[in-house]
C-alpha cells in the first residue's frame, strides 16, 4: 500500500535551475506566492513519474528559458521498505527523451507512462474543470489517460488507433476529390476496427466502476442528489464494423471517419442534470474533483497500490467544510502534494501531520515536518 | 544568401536531400569533401554514378540487381514455390542474414498511406499478384513492417488474395530472441501473446 515519491531533483526545469525537495507519506503541503513556482514543482512530479507533462502539449516549454535541456530525478519509495527505485527522464527539444531506471535505460515512452516508474499518479490542475466544462475531446482524454497508466496495450491502442484513422480519413478525402479508388478502404477499416475495439472494451470496462465511484465522491462533495457518468457512443462493438462499412458514403462526402470511439462522449450528470450544459462553477468544479476521486479509486482497485495525488491550488475556491474534509482525503492517502497561497485554509491539527514545502523564485527553501506520520 | 562558393553550396544543397540528413550535417560532409583528398571524392563520385549506371530492378522480383534478374532468383536451389514480400530491398538483407528463408521474394517499392498518396497502383502488388498466378506460388510470406501502413498493406493483400488458393502468412511478430520474457517490452510481450501458437 506504501508507493510513494521521496524525493525529487529539478535541472533546469520551468523556474527551477537546480533543486532539490523531499517528500513524505501522506500529505504534503507546498506552500509560496503567486508565480514562485508551486505548479510548476507539481507538474516536474507528474513529468518525472509518467515520462511527459500533463499541463501543456508543447512540452518544450517546461525547459528553462535559455538552457537547452531539462532533467528531473526522483526516488521512489516501494512497499514502504528501503527499497527504494531511482528514475530519471533527461529531456532536449527536438531530441528523444532519456529515461533511465535503477540507471539503466528505461522502458519506452508508453511502457514508462503506464507503471513503469513504480508508481503512478493523478493530477488536479485549475484548468481540469475542462473535463466537465469543456468538449468531448478533453472528456476521451481524462479516460485515455487513465487506462493507458494501467495498460500499455491500451496505450498503444489509443496511438495505433489515431493513426489508422488519420489514415482513412485521409483516404476518405481522396476517393472524395477522385485521387484515389475505393479499393483498399475495406482495409483501412479493418486497421481502425482493430484498434477501435481494444479503445472500446477498455472504456466500457472501466466506466462502470468509476461511475460507482464518482457517485459516493460527489456524495460526499456535493449532496444526497444522485450523480451517473454515461458514455455515449457513435457505435457500440457488436456493430462496428458493420457501421463503419454503412458510413462509407457519408464519410466520404464529409472526408471524415463519423463513427468510432474518437467520437464518443460520457456525460456528467447530477440529479439527470447535464453538468456540461447547465452545471455552475462550483458543480463543474466539484464534479472534475470527484472524477479524480473516482480516478484514484479505480487505479487502486486494478493495481492494488495507491496512485500519488498531485493537486494544484484546489483549496482556493471551495468553502471551509468542503476544505476540511479535503484535508482529511490527502491525511489519509498513500501520498498526497497539494498547493496552497495561503497556510491558514489548515487547521493547526492538520499543519501538524503534514510536511510543508516553502518555495519562493524557483528556489525550495526548507521543508519541515511537524508531526511524523505511522 | 549564398555563404560559400557556388559548387560548395550545390554540394551542401544535394547531401541534404539524403535521408537523415541535416542542414548542418550536410554542411559538415561538405567541408569534409572539400578539405579531404581529391582521389577519395572521385571514387565517390564514381561509385555514384556506377551505382545509377550499373543497379536496376530485377524483372522478376524487383530487388536490386546488375543482371537482368537478381542472383535470388536465378538460384535453382531455392524454393520457387514461396515468395516473401517485403517494402524494401534492404529488408531482403535482414531476412537474407537469419538464414531461416529459402524461398524467393518481392519488392513492394513501400506501404500503403493515403497520407502519403500511396495506392496500390503506386506499389508492385499487381505484379505479385500476377506472379502469384503465372508462378503457382503455394505461399507468400508477407514481411511488411509491423506498423500501422505496413500492417495495412499485408492486410490489403491478404484481402486481394482471398479467394485464390495460394496460403497467405505474415511474421509474428514475437520476441526478441535471446531475451528473458522478465525483460521484454509489454508491447511486445502483449503482442506476443496475443499471437501465441499451438505447440
Ligand atoms: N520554461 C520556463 N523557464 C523559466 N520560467 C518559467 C518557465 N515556465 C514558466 N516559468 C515561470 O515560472 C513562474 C512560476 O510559475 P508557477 O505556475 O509554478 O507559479 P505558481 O507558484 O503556481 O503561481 P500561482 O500561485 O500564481 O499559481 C512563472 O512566473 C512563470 O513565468
Ligand atoms: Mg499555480
Ligand atoms: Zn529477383
Amino acid at each position: 500500500m506504501t508507493v510513494y515519491l521521496r524525493a525529487l531533483r529539478l535541472v533546469n526545469f520551468r523556474n527551477y535551475a537546480d533543486a532539490t525537495a523531499l517528500l513524505s507519506p501522506g500529505l504534503n503541503i507546498i506552500v509560496g506566492d503567486n508565480a514562485q513556482g508551486k505548479t510548476n514543482l507539481l507538474e516536474a512530479i507528474s513529468f518525472t513519474v509518467t515520462g511527459s507533462t500533463p499541463r501543456t502539449p508543447r512540452e518544450n516549454e517546461v525547459v528553462r528559458w535559455g538552457e537547452d535541456f531539462a532533467r528531473t530525478e526522483a526516488r521512489i519509495s516501494l512497499d514502504g521498505s528501503t527499497d527504494e527505485r531511482a528514475v530519471a527522464i533527461g529531456y532536449a527539444p527536438g531530441q528523444k527523451k532519456r529515461i533511465t531506471v535503477d540507471g539503466a535505460p528505461g522502458p519506452s515512452l508508453t511502457n514508462y507512462a503506464a507503471g513503469g516508474a513504480g508508481a503512478r499518479v493523478v493530477t488536479f490542475f485549475p484548468d481540469d474543470i475542462r473535463v466537465v466544462k469543456g468538449a468531448p475531446a478533453d472528456r476521451r482524454e481524462f479516460l485515455d489517460t487513465l487506462l493507458s497508466s494501467l495498460r500499455p496495450a491500451y496505450a498503444r491502442a489509443v496511438v495505433e488507433y489515431a493513426k489508422a484513422v488519420g489514415q482513412r480519413n485521409q483516404l476518405l478525402r481522396r476517393i472524395r476529390d477522385g485521387f484515389s479508388s475505393e479499393r483498399t478502404l475495406a482495409t483501412w477499416d479493418r486497421k481502425v476496427v482493430d484498434f477501435g475495439k481494444v479503445v472500446l472494451e477498455g472504456r466500457e470496462a472501466a466506466m462502470e466502476p468509476l461511475e460507482e465511484y464518482f457517485r459516493d465522491s460527489l456524495r460526499v462533495l456535493y449532496g444526497s442528489e444522485k450523480a451517473a457518468i454515461r458514455y455515449s457512443y457513435t457505435t457500440t462493438l457488436g456493430d462496428y464494423s458493420e457501421a463503419l462499412r454503412e458510413a462509407h458514403a457519408t464519410d466520404i462526402d464529409r472526408g471524415t471517419t463519423s463513427i468510432g470511439p474518437h467520437r464518443d462522449d460520457f456525460e456528467v450528470l447530477l440529479g439527470g442534470v447535464n453538468l456540461t450544459m447547465f452545471g455552475s462553477q462550483g458543480q463543474q468544479r466539484l464534479a472534475t474533483l470527484a472524477l479524480k476521486f473516482a480516478a484514484r479509486d479505480y487505479v487502486r482497485g486494478m493495481v492494488g497500490e495507491d496512485p500519488i495525488l498531485l493537486f494544484d491550488d484546489v483549496m482556493s475556491e471551495l468553502d471551509e467544510s468542503r476544505r476540511e474534509y479535503l484535508a482529511g482525503y490527502f491525511l489519509e492517502s498513500t501520498q498526497a502534494v497539494i498547493s496552497t497561497t495561503n497556510l491558514e485554509y489548515f487547521g493547526s491539527d492538520i499543519l501538524q501531520r503534514t510536511r510543508i514545502i516553502r518555495i519562493s523564485g524557483g528556489s525550495i527553501l526548507e521543508t519541515a515536518t511537524n508531526g511524523v506520520r505511522k | 544568401m549564398a555563404t560559400y562558393a557556388r559548387p560548395v553550396e550545390r554540394l551542401i544543397t544535394e547531401l541534404s536531400k539524403l535521408p537523415s540528413i541535416g542542414p548542418k550535417s550536410a554542411q559538415r560532409i561538405a567541408f569534409h569533401i572539400v578539405r579531404g583528398r581529391q582521389d577519395d571524392a572521385f571514387g565517390l563520385a564514381d561509385a555514384l554514378r556506377e551505382v545509377k549506371e550499373k543497379i536496376h530492378p530485377c524483372k522478376r522480383c524487383f530487388n536490386l540487381t546488375e543482371a537482368e534478374e537478381c542472383d535470388i532468383c536465378r538460384d535453382t536451389r531455392r524454393d520457387q514455390s514461396v515468395i516473401c514480400a517485403v517494402e524494401d530491398p534492404y529488408d531482403i538483407g535482414s531476412i537474407e542474414r537469419t538464414g531461416e528463408y529459402r524461398g524467393l521474394y518481392h519488392v513492394l517499392g513501400g506501404a500503403l498511406s493515403p497520407l502519403d498518396g500511396i495506392d496500390p497502383e503506386n506499389l508492385r502488388i499487381a505484379e505479385l499478384l500476377e506472379r502469384v498466378q503465372r508462378e503457382e506460388t503455394k505461399e507468400i510470406v508477407i514481411a511488411t513492417n509491423p506498423n500501422t501502413t505496413g500492417e495495412a498493406t499485408a492486410l490489403f493483400i491478404a484481402q486481394e488474395l482471398e479467394d485464390s488458393p495460394v496460403r497467405v502468412t505474415a511474421l509474428a511478430s514475437g520476441l526478441p530472441v535471446g531475451g528473458d520474457l522478465e525483460y521484454a517490452d509489454e508491447v511486445t510481450l502483449g503482442r506476443a501473446f496475443a499471437g501465441r501458437r499451438e505447440l
